[in-house]
């Protein structure tokens, strides 16, 4: 019973791979629980479409981020899987079968919700066994359960606190385990560390990415932090405007952005107007200002640029590399430092060149000799200019 | 400046004082009345003794009334609780057009003048034949409560139930009975009692809808000490009134033990 391990402590390799941990789901351990949004819609009277045409399919074990700004329909997205809302149009799907027109309290979701919404009035244990009791399990037999759960996220001696006197820390795994012990399909997890400050939040990041490997659950997040998505996520669903625009491994997503609101919503990033002069293998040839050529990544989605279109392609300030006088790179740019300024893990340098200004974030040994004023070379890679899809059907 | 503090403080107690004793004095004076020897309701009393508490509680007709007004009470915070709670309940957190209307509709009984309701009660309960029976005026006693009930269960519903709790319960397999049951309930416990309790002082002291409605049978204690005071001067009203203050000080007291533990808890 005691194997409680101290979440707070444990590094967050100690765990082992997500994959061979044992997944506590009797019977129905090996069934793969899938859930998947098919073309889903919500459309209000007015006209108003704040979800259109939103896809996407979460594996068994899979961290799912729906990641936007305010007003892009991730939570409106989220609530309709929870059945809090009903979708005007699509299929909500747990292994194949159509949920769109069940109660909430009648699908199988764990929901998490920011501030966590424990009940004030049950203890921690309360809290805990509830979803077991509306589900009719026997007295002794939620309460074993219950313990099981809190023991698992390490609170199981504060199982006779009321909420209100746990930390927030302690608060969210209470949530995470009155939302687990009843063996969702899925954890919903609506922006559950937005209100709090960021060195919280990243012990508590940390926390759900443990529990969720040692319990093996599916988990689908809603956040509007670009950080939080890219560290917790397996994938992550970039959504704007009701519409997933891009979805995709963390890296992928980050390094070959497809339009420039995903390009800028990541991260900072450069964005460079050029012309198409060529295809070389899955590159463009570019001629951007002053006559410098280089390849840039083509979108996998996208429209290929035919010769002579105008193109603009997104290069992040971290893959600029500062060149040595006779090092190469696939593109090479020459400029002039106009500002500096250390950071610590790095050092960033405002250059002028192309005609305009690039951001470029340099290691220190390079950079160190850097002053303002100074002539550098520029280059990047290929793989690291990445072409941008601009507005849909703009490109041509 | 210690000694200005300490002056203007003078200054503000001496203020004070004669405003809380305008207030607090009519309610003490008649405890001492009650407290007279002789026959009669006066002033100065003639100390001392219990026999106008022993007469009013003697007195048949006067121990009806009490009987009566409790029983009254009791049938217009029954319903004043369920009506105004299950309003409250019904309108927090929603939107629809009329909501206003609704809620106009609801404390409409404490806005209209008095009479004006009661005189409305009493041509409905007229033509129903029930004029004259206790039911009647714990029926409007009801009405009464219900504002009563509904604020206080509106403002415990807005500082409790935080709507995501609902979520969280639905999601969590709670149905919307369950939810009523086990995550509103508990939030709207605290309202329900302190709007009960005021409606019972409401309706406990109440004459003009029972001054309307009464009948032979049906003398509720307020009235019963109207109209002695007007016939009879005798001093077992100013003993009724005394158990008035006592009932109303043991609710304030009550309510402030109430207080101090939710804010210590």
């Amino acid at each position: 019973m005691n194997v409680a391990l101290p979440i707070v402590s444990l590094p967050a390799q100690a765990e082992g791979t997500p994959a061979d941990e044992v997944r506590p789901r009797g019977p129905v351990a090996d069934a793969r629980h899938h859930l998947e949004v098919d073309r889903v819609w919500k459309s209000y009277t007015s006209g108003v479409h704040v979800v259109r045409d939103v896809s996407f399919s979460l594996a068994q074990g899979e961290f799912l981020t729906l990641l936007g700004p305010s007003g892009s329909g991730k939570t409106s997205t989220l609530m309709m899987v929870a059945g809090f809302e009903a979708p005007s149009r699509g299929a909500i799907r747990v292994d194949g079968r159509d949920v769109a027109q069940l109660p909430p309290e009648r699908r199988n979701f764990g929901v998490v919700f920011q501030g966590y919404a424990l009940f004030p009035h049950m203890t921690v244990l309360e809290n805990v066994a509830f979803p077991l009791r509306m589900k009719s399990v026997g007295g002794a037999a939620r309460r074993r359960a219950a313990m099981d759960m809190l023991d698992k996220v390490g609170l199981a001696e504060f199982a006779a606190r009321r909420p209100r006197e746990l930390s927030g820390g302690q608060q969210q795994r209470v949530a995470l385990a009155r939302a687990l012990v009843f063996e969702p399909d899925a954890l919903l997890l609506d922006e559950p560390l937005g209100a709090l400050d960021r060195k919280l939040r990243e012990a508590l990041q940390i926390e759900i990415k443990q529990i969720q490997r040692r319990v093996g659950v599916s988990i689908l997040f809603v956040t509007h932090d670009q950080d939080e998505a890219m560290m917790m996520s397996d994938r992550v669903a970039v959504m704007q405007d009701g519409r997933i625009v891009q979805l995709g491994a963390p890296d992928e997503v980050y390094l070959h952005p497809e339009t420039p609101f995903v390009a800028g919503f990541l991260g900072e990033t450069n964005l460079l107007r050029g012309q198409c002069v060529g295809q070389q293998g899955g590159c463009a040839v570019v001629r951007f200002a002053d006559g410098v050529t280089g390849p840039a990544r083509l979108s996998r989605g996208g429209a290929r640029p035919g010769v002579g279109a105008a193109v603009l392609a997104s290069i992040r300030p971290e893959r600029i590399g500062l060149l040595a006088r006779d090092a190469a790179a696939d593109c090479v740019v020459e400029g002039v430092v106009a500002d500096r300024v250390f950071l610590g893990r790095h050092t960033r340098l405002v250059v002028q060149a192309l005609g305009r200004t690039l951001v470029v974030s340099a290691a220190e040994p390079p950079a160190a000799g850097v002053a303002r004023g100074a002539v550098v070379r520029l280059g990047w890679s290929r793989e690291d200019a990445q072409i941008l899809n601009e507005g849909g059907d703009a490109t041509g | 400046m210690a000694r200005r503090d300490a002056v203007g403080r003078l200054a503000l107690y001496g203020a004070c004082a004669p405003v809380l004793a305008f207030l607090l004095l009519p309610s003490l004076v008649i405890v001492p009345m009650a407290l007279t020897k002789g026959q009669m309701i006066q002033f100065p009393p003639i100390w001392i003794s219990v026999h106008s508490f022993t007469d009013y509680l003697g007195d048949p007709q006067w121990f009806d009334s009490t009987v009566l007004s409790f029983q009254v009470a009791a049938l217009a915070v029954a319903i004043g609780c369920v009506t105004g709670s299950a309003a409250a309940v019904a309108l927090h957190g929603r939107r629809f057009p009329g909501k206003g209307l609704v809620t106009g509709a609801i404390m409409a009984p404490i806005v209209v003048p008095l009479v004006v309701f009661a005189l409305g009660g009493y041509l409905v309960f007229a033509r129903l034949h029930m004029v004259g029976g206790w039911v009647a005026i714990g029926l409007l006693h009801g009405m009464l409560v219900t504002p009563y009930v509904f604020i206080s269960v509106q403002t415990s519903l807005q500082a409790a139930l935080n709507p995501l709790l609902v979520r969280s319960a639905r999601s969590l397999g709670a149905g919307r009975l369950s939810v009523l049951r086990h995550v509103v309930w508990p939030a709207i416990r605290p309202g329900v009692l302190a709007g009960g309790v005021l409606g019972f002082a409401v309706s406990f002291d109440e004459v003009v809808v029972a001054l309307f409605l009464q009948g032979p049978q049906t003398v509720t204690l307020p009235v019963r000490m109207f109209t002695a005071i007007q016939f009879e001067l005798t001093p077992k009203v100013a003993a009724s009134a005394s158990l008035f203050l006592a009932l109303s000080v043991l609710v304030l007291l009550a309510q402030g033990v109430a207080m101090r533990r939710r804010g210590a808890a």
